[in-house]
């Protein structure tokens, strides 16, 4: 209705007075003048609330003019004979237009509260379709949104900067998306807070003001109409909403202005948002980084000092000049000195194996090795370091091709950490196993066993699963995992049948 | 003191068997008892098997932390306790020493500082009468923790661990009234805080054994209807 053009509206006006009239003047034997009256307050409260102001003031006046002319005595004069029915006219006259007024009133409050609700559902809409993720998908859904409630042919969002690149996102046909993207063959339009507009004319805010390219000027083969409005935040501009409709439509009209302004409030508030949330992301990720190395680093000064203890404690005692050693205590000192110096070593060695893990620059020097010899290698050294074990292992087993320095480290690593948990008296077992395309080595013991939500952790540097021992060097089962990865292969820990850890060592195996 | 002849008991408790074997056998060559434990529980077993005269204690224990060691030791004496330890961190030192540790020492550590503050530790257990030596003297009776020698007129007098217990509390609060239930607790614990009868057999004994003749008073009286005094003036 708002939409008509004002020539129908006052038109539409002007043809219900005379619908009316043709009425009354069907009514045999005349009317009478309240009849009559209440029925021209009808035509005029009908373009009141369908055609608005104005209409419902020509309405009036011509209800007025029709009613003296063909109803009151004398008929088709301007003249009225009877004061009383003059009286009459006028008070309808007063009548009609105070109530034309008063209806156009409730009917300007009741299409404004449309429009804000309108509004409000679209805001609301955006708001909610920002909090989507990735970004870029939400602002496609925003820009899809507003094309289809202003019913343009298209709609754009251009971000500056954000991650350090520019994000770009369109929705409409290809006519429209090629328009949007190269939009010289379009006259465009600011909304105040855009661009200055060219010809001089100041953009005040919350109006669309023509601008001309300079490629533009003369050329009237116009493709469409480009609306720009620019999103910004404070002073800092962050991108622009481009809106794109046929070059014969109208206007947009005052509510939609409204909309358009909000809507590149909140896209800008939107991307400011995004754009802190990502720097927190970045400084969030940098301190669990910062953490991760200090945790390590604590765990590394505290795992050496262990050893040193004992090297420096069997150290000064050496040293000291009030005792005079027998040769079995220097003996005694000497032995914990060398051992806990290997130990220290061991660590330097695991540390350093963790180090090259973490850079990368692991290579496996694969041969093909019997895994029977690895095996036996592997258990008389922890024999000999004082480690009781037991081995079952099949005799023929397929050779693997494996890098023999890296299997035999991680296999060494297993069977420490299982001596370490071993109550004293119980064995190690080590139980090789060949299955279809695969060797699974099982290191067992009889200690307190891995409870179930450690069991990914025991694989961590420095995690213990009872957070307290001391004897290993906290990287063991970090590096023997590790290795045994870069082989293609795997270890896990499970729960030993009547108590304790089993940890199982695979490696693939080619037939 | 000359070494390898004195008596007092030590318990180093650490679950690393290295510091275990350089401490005890060092301890040992000067004098000491030696006993080891690995783990808190068997700690808290020798403890209170032995009653050792002090405590070397490592606070990262397989089984419960050093710090719930230390409570349980306070919760039936006042055996020193030296923790032994590698977190150097203020807040684990202060954790340490507010329940109930007596010294700290950070490893890595040398041998001569952790035997200088046994020896400290040890004198202070001879009371604030004891003189530069660490040795406790009031009348006849003359005390050497470190050695564990008790002599009265220059006799070696023989206790037996208990009443060696409850003579070690009564050197460290000279002249102060100790009531029945503070003996009890310090040396048998709290959950004998309340065996009087206990407490009367062996102060009986023990006030024998220290008075050098018959005729001697001896320094423990007995305050009437409250617990015992140690005089060292008689």
């Amino acid at each position: 209705m708002q939409r008509w053009p004002a020539a129908a509206r006052y038109g539409g006006a002007l043809a219900g007075v005379a619908l009316v009239t043709a009425v009354i003047g069907q009514v045999p034997g005349g009317a009478r003048i309240a009849n009559v009256s209440m029925l021209y307050l009808a035509a005029v409260l009908f373009s009141a609330l369908y055609l608005g102001r104005g209409p419902a003031v020509l309405a009036a006046f011509t209800s007025f003019l029709s009613f003296n002319w063909f109803f009151v005595e004398p008929v088709h004069r301007v003249t009225v004979a009877d004061p009383a029915d003059l009286v009459s006219l006028l008070l309808f006259l007063l009548t009609a237009v105070v109530t034309g007024q008063l209806a156009a009133d409730q009917r300007a409050r009741a299409q404004q509260a449309r429009e804000r609700e309108r509004e409000a559902l679209v805001l609301y809409d955006i708001v909610r379709l920002m909090a989507e993720q990735p970004l870029a998908e939400a602002l496609h859904a925003v820009a899809d949104r507003l094309r289809r409630e202003l019913g343009l042919e298209g709609a754009a969002i251009e971000v500056d900067e954000l991650a350090g690149a520019p994000l770009r996102t369109a929705a409409g046909g290809d006519r429209a998306q090629r328009l949007l993207e190269q939009p010289a063959r379009a006259a465009r339009f600011v909304i105040g807070g855009g661009h200055t507009p060219t010809d001089g004319r100041s953009a005040t805010p919350g109006r669309w003001v023509r601008v001309m390219p300079p490629s533009q000027t003369g050329r009237r083969d116009v493709e469409g109409r480009l609306y720009v409005a620019a999103l910004t935040r404070g002073e800092r501009r962050r991108g622009q909403l481009l809106l794109l409709r046929p070059s014969s439509a109208t206007a947009f009209s005052s509510s939609e202005d409204r909309l358009i302004t909000a809507s590149a409030g909140q896209l800008a508030l939107a991307i400011e948002r995004e754009e802190l949330r990502r720097r927190a992301t970045e400084s969030e990720v940098l301190r669990r980084a910062d953490d991760a190395k200090r945790t390590l680093l604590h765990a590394v000064s505290h795992d050496l000092r262990t050893p040193l203890s004992s090297i420096i404690a069997g150290a000064t005692s050496l040293r000291q000049r009030d005792v005079e050693w027998s040769d079995r205590e220097r003996e005694e000192f000497l032995e914990g000195i060398e051992g806990e110096a290997r130990r220290l070593d061991r660590i330097v060695g695991n540390l350093l194996s963790v180090s090259r893990i973490e850079s990368g620059s692991l290579r496996p020097t694969k041969e093909w090795h019997d895994l029977g010899a690895l095996v036996d290698d592997v258990v008389e050294r922890e024999r000999a370091r004082g480690h009781p074990v037991r081995v079952t292992c099949p005799a023929a087993l397929p050779a693997l091709h494996i890098d023999y320095v890296e299997i035999d480290q991680a296999l060494s690593n297993l069977i420490e950490n299982a001596a370490g948990y071993a109550p004293a008296g119980t064995d190690v077992e080590v139980d090789v196993r060949s299955r279809t395309g695969a060797v699974e080595v099982r290191v067992s013991d009889r200690g307190p066993g891995v409870p179930a939500d450690a069991r990914d952790r025991v694989f961590e540097p420095f995690e213990r699963a009872d957070g307290g021992r001391r004897t290993g060097t906290g990287l063991g089962l970090t590096v023997a995992k590790r290795f045994v990865q870069a082989h293609g292969g795997d270890i896990r820990v499970e729960e030993r049948d009547g108590g304790g850890a089993t940890f199982v060592l695979t490696l693939p195996a080619s037939e | 003191m000359s070494a390898r002849e004195a008596a007092a008991s030590i318990l180093v408790v650490d679950d690393e068997p290295a510091i275990r074997r350089a401490l005890g056998t060092n301890l040992r060559a000067h004098g000491f008892s030696v006993d080891t434990a690995s783990t808190a529980q068997e700690a808290l077993e020798r403890y209170e098997r032995a009653h050792p005269d002090l405590i070397v204690l490592d606070l990262g224990l397989p089984d419960l932390d050093g710090a719930e060691v230390i409570r349980r030791v306070r919760a039936q004496g006042t055996t020193p306790i030296i923790v032994l330890s590698v977190r150097d961190a203020e807040p684990d030192k202060v954790a340490a020493l507010d329940a109930g540790a007596d010294d700290y020492v950070t490893k890595p550590f040398g041998a001569d500082e952790l035997l200088a503050r046994v020896r400290a530790a040890l004198r202070r257990l001879a009371g604030p009468n004891a003189g530069p030596e660490g040795v406790f003297v009031a009348g006849d009776l003359r005390v050497d923790p470190r050695r564990r020698a008790v002599t009265v007129r220059g006799t070696p007098v023989h206790l037996t661990p208990t009443e060696y217990e409850l003579l070690k509390v009564f050197i460290r609060y000279p002249e102060r009234v100790l009531t029945d239930r503070m003996l009890l607790e310090a040396v048998w614990g709290r959950d004998y805080s309340s065996e009087s009868h206990y407490l009367h057999v062996y102060v009986a004994r023990l006030r024998k054994k220290l008075r050098a003749d018959d005729r001697s008073a001896g320094p423990i009286a007995t305050e009437p209807g409250v617990g015992y005094r140690f005089r060292t003036d008689y």
